[in-house]
């Protein structure tokens, strides 16, 4: 039990992690980005060339990190101008079918360029032992940037003038305005933001198994149902909601079988939505 | 401090006022009268750069602020405290104060003001403005709009769902900024404490201005006295 519990937690991590940069661009800006996964994994892909070309491991993550807040600084400044000018549930939908666009080109140009293209950052060193229980060090390793960032997301919401910034503009848009605050580019940082954090879900992946060019719709799909669940725009439902599926899928897996494992998943966020339609730490009325 | 001429705004080709022009002085508090639907609040949303203009000029200190999005506004030294307040429900109530001075950090000078002026809100420093009472969000609205220290306030009916002790108070926190030297421009439906408070008014009927004078003139016209000031 104490194992599975750790490996929820471990997978739980990995799953706030994942939704953290969607939700708050969805709180935010209402906007939608189904090309999230890919994000994620151009991010990995400018990592594992970075190292291929003889970059180490380190610097190569900071390359990778950089070029996913330059691909939400493009998708800012290209793409979604035309969303913008919309409001509401036209803003919503007009976002998803153009990320989609932008998901699938960006598959269909992987799969096509580089289809056998992975990283995996291998941790070297035997396991850890946890509670009594030996963890892989590539999983201790990404719980502990997940972790850290999940911190530093905290400390910057909550001490930073700037993050309260962008709580107000999710609180109110219109009263943001009112104290000077220009929604436009607060929005602009969130989408580097959350391309920073799309990359550090690649490169956490990658360090328990390889994260290959197909990887992006799974990425999101599962960024989306933790989303749903901590409610949409909240960070710290994201972490909430990453942490009780995380444990939830480990158990399921454990006690029913893999197969089984994403019903239940899908069951206890539906379940959540019943009870809560807000999610569990939702923004929106 | 601020000319408005020819101004009109609406919504989607509907112009709600039209041809709207006014003026304020320095150092003045001005009313607009009128009643529910007269287009207060979308003379004053657009003026503020919340909603579209359609036509006119609003000239703040000499230049023409009209069409430019509020946080700019905003910037220039024109506070808004709208209607509908936009606080930020999840958020304390020194995070209000503290975002009325962004960019700039708060300055400690402008928060003993504040805080002096509205002693309420010293006791509630932590608390989330989701759960203050409408009196207490209103003071907290117009003092995150002093936050920024600005030349000209503009309220749009700050009494609206408060109670008659309540909106004394409003007013009387409004008269010591005035006296402090603060330009006043506020829109009322409660008639009686607006002029009993300003120095001069306007009259808004369906969007346009009709009548115009000193608070004495208006309350001696018999228009406004049965029409505003329930007096027949």
């Amino acid at each position: 039990m104490t194992a599975n519990i750790l490996d929820g937690l471990v997978l739980g991590l990995q799953y706030g992690l994942l939704a953290a940069g969607l939700t708050l661009v969805y709180g935010l800006g209402g906007v939608l980005n189904l090309a999230y996964g890919q994000m994620a994994v151009v991010s990995a892909m400018v990592v594992a060339f970075a190292m291929e070309a003889g970059i180490p491991a380190v610097p190569a993550v900071i390359l990778g990190l950089i070029g996913g807040g330059l691909f939400g600084l493009v998708l800012d400044s290209t793409l979604l101008r035309p969303v913008y000018r919309l409001q509401g549930e036209a803003r919503v939908l007009l976002s998803l079918l153009l990320s989609l666009g932008v998901a699938f080109i960006v598959d269909g140009f992987l799969n096509w360029r580089f289809p056998l293209k992975a990283l995996s950052l291998t941790i070297t060193g035997g396991p850890v032992e946890v509670l009594g229980v030996p963890m892989r060090r590539g999983s201790m390793w990404a719980s502990a940037i997940a972790l850290a960032t999940f911190g530093g997301l905290f400390a910057f919401f909550r001490f930073t003038a700037l993050g309260k910034a962008v709580r107000s503009v999710i609180e109110d848009e219109e009263g943001a305005k009112l104290v000077g605050i220009d929604p436009r580019r607060i929005l602009r940082l969130i989408l580097i933001l959350s391309g920073v954090l799309a990359a550090l879900v690649a490169v956490t992946q990658s360090m328990s198994r390889p994260v290959n060019v197909a990887a992006g719709f799974s990425i999101t799909v599962f960024a989306i149902i933790v989303t749903v669940v901590g409610g949409l725009g909240s960070a710290p439902g994201a972490f909430l909601a990453g942490i009780i599926l995380g444990i939830v899928s480990s158990i399921a897996a454990s006690s029913i079988g893999t197969f089984l494992s994403l019903v239940i998943l899908l069951a206890v966020a539906a379940l959540t939505i019943l009870l809560r339609p807000a999610g569990l730490l939702g923004v929106r009325e | 401090m601020l000319e408005v001429r020819g101004f009109s705004a609406g919504y989607q080709g509907n112009d709600v006022v039209r041809d709207i022009s006014f003026h304020v002085e320095k150092g003045e508090a001005v009313m607009i009268i009128g009643s529910n639907g007269a287009g207060k609040t979308t003379l004053f949303r657009a003026m503020c750069g919340l909603a579209p203009a359609s036509a006119g000029e609003v000239l703040f200190k000499g230049d023409d602020i009209a069409g430019l999005p509020a946080q700019r506004i905003v910037r220039r030294g024109l506070g808004f405290v709208p209607a509908e307040r936009h606080l930020f429900p999840r958020m304390t109530v020194q995070d209000h104060l503290s975002l009325g001075a962004y960019p700039k950090r708060p300055d400690e000078e402008t928060m003993k003001i504040v805080l002096d002026l509205f002693p309420r809100l010293a006791e509630r420093r932590r608390q989330h403005a989701g759960t203050m009472s409408g009196g207490e969000q209103q003071m907290l609205a117009m003092g995150r709009a002093l936050m920024s220290r600005p030349r000209l306030l503009v309220l749009d009916e700050p009494t609206t769902g408060l109670s008659p002790k309540l909106a004394h108070e409003a007013y009387a926190a409004l008269d010591v900024l005035k006296r402090d030297g603060l330009t006043i421009l506020v829109a009322e439906q409660q008639v009686p404490l607006a002029m009993a408070y300003s120095d001069r008014g306007y009259v808004l009927e369906n969007g346009v201005i009709t009548l115009e004078g000193t608070s004495e003139a208006l309350a001696a016209d018999p228009r406004v006295r049965s029409a505003y000031l329930g007096v027949t």
